[in-house]
């Protein structure tokens, strides 16, 4: 039997003080509200005539990708397994919420949240709501799947079946490739 | 002016943001996150150019917006939080202008914007200057004709709402854009640094 090491998402943090930027593993990073992203939230799903919900959730997918696909390679993680756990640990220290994947294949996979920074948010500033907000994480989800098989950005679609945001205890999540 | 901005640079930016258990961030009486800049920049950028001229004043706006309600309620949050009371409130001699200097300087620390105060007229404008901020990297090669520093325009007019526009609404139905902001200079348009007028709206 293999015995997996329990891995740790490793924060390395610096701030650069000549232009006072914050870099968390290479990347610039930086610190906002829930006002933020639910307004970006907002925005996307008020912008039908652009599509806008598609244009945040392939806007976070593409850059989360490129932060997982680095990750991934400066550490030297090739386990699926691995670069689940560390995916998931990612997402939390973030402050996104809690997010755990029930399945992942190379065509499908179902992924829940039990805490959720946008649905949560979301109902701190407006109250609930019948359909679904969470676009960053459809976008993060669809950026993890196609990093975890090696696949380019934009591999999987991500459908969000059940929201914390309409009173449900965890948001439901199905993954199919495309 | 009593603010030691180099000092609360250094104090403010030691604060190290993490998800708790729950994997959420309760601060500042609100949730924050800690992400890729690139993240608010891609979205706001691909919008800004697909939308087209008839909807981009729009569509800005809304950009903007997002970043006032932030600063006007993650601002309070700040001015009001216990980091502030030791680090900060020790400095403040004249309010609200020290408030609005320091908070321009937790602004720099968080890593926002390397942005300071270069004019203010007590309730009326004030100009920021900004040498370095995420979203000029919309441009990495020549410059734009559009300047994208939505965020900062936001957050520097909701701070202008919390020194001159009365007493905070958690609600943000009064106080909030008293002021507004304009962009007249960005990095990411050529300049040497952004510049942003803010005046009562």
């Amino acid at each position: 039997m293999t015995t997996i090491k329990k891995l740790q998402y490793e924060i390395n943090h610096n701030f650069d003080e000549k232009n006072a930027r914050h870099f968390v593993n290479g990347f610039v990073s930086v610190l906002h509200c829930h006002h933020y992203s639910t307004l970006y939230a907002q925005l996307a799903d008020d912008a039908e005539l652009l599509d806008g919900k598609a244009l945040l959730v392939s806007s976070t997918q593409d850059v989360f990708y490129s932060v997982l696909k680095k990750y991934f390679q400066d550490n030297g993680i090739s386990c699926l397994k691995q670069r689940i756990i560390v995916t998931e640990q990612y997402y939390s220290a973030c402050g996104l919420g809690k997010l755990t994947v029930v399945s992942a294949g190379a065509d499908s996979g179902d992924v829940i949240l039990t805490r959720s920074h946008v649905d949560e948010g979301w109902i701190k500033k407006w109250g609930k709501r019948e359909k679904p907000v969470n676009f960053l994480t459809q976008g993060f989800i669809a950026a993890a799947f196609s990093s975890f098989f090696d696949l380019p950005s934009g591999s999987f679609e991500v459908v969000e079946n059940q929201s914390i945001v309409a009173g449900a205890e965890k948001s439901k999540f199905t993954v199919i490739r495309k | 002016m009593a603010i030691n901005r180099q000092k609360i640079i250094e104090d403010m930016s030691k604060i190290e943001v993490v998800g708790n258990e729950d994997g959420l961030v309760p601060a500042f009486n609100v949730f924050v996150t800690q992400l890729p800049g690139a993240l608010w920049n891609t979205f706001a950028e691909r919008l800004t150019r697909k939308v087209g001229p008839d909807l981009l004043e729009a569509a800005e706006w809304l950009l903007v917006n997002a970043a006032h309600e932030c600063g006007y309620h993650t601002g309070y949050g700040i001015i009001t939080s216990d980091e502030w009371k030791a680090v900060v409130e020790p400095m403040i001699e004249n309010v609200p202008e020290d408030i609005l200097h320091g908070a321009f300087a937790v602004f720099t620390a968080w890593g926002w914007a390397k942005a300071e105060i270069i004019e203010l007229i007590p309730g009326e404008k004030m100009v920021v200057r900004a040498y370095d901020y995420y979203e000029s990297d919309v441009v990495e090669y020549g410059k734009s004709e559009k300047p994208s520093a939505y965020m900062i325009r936001g957050v520097s007019a909701a701070f202008m709402d919390l020194a001159y526009g009365g007493t905070y609404d958690p609600d943000g139905k009064i106080g909030l854009r008293t002021f507004q902001c304009v962009q007249t200079k960005g990095i990411e348009c050529g300049n040497d640094y952004g510049e942003f007028v803010i005046t009562k709206v």
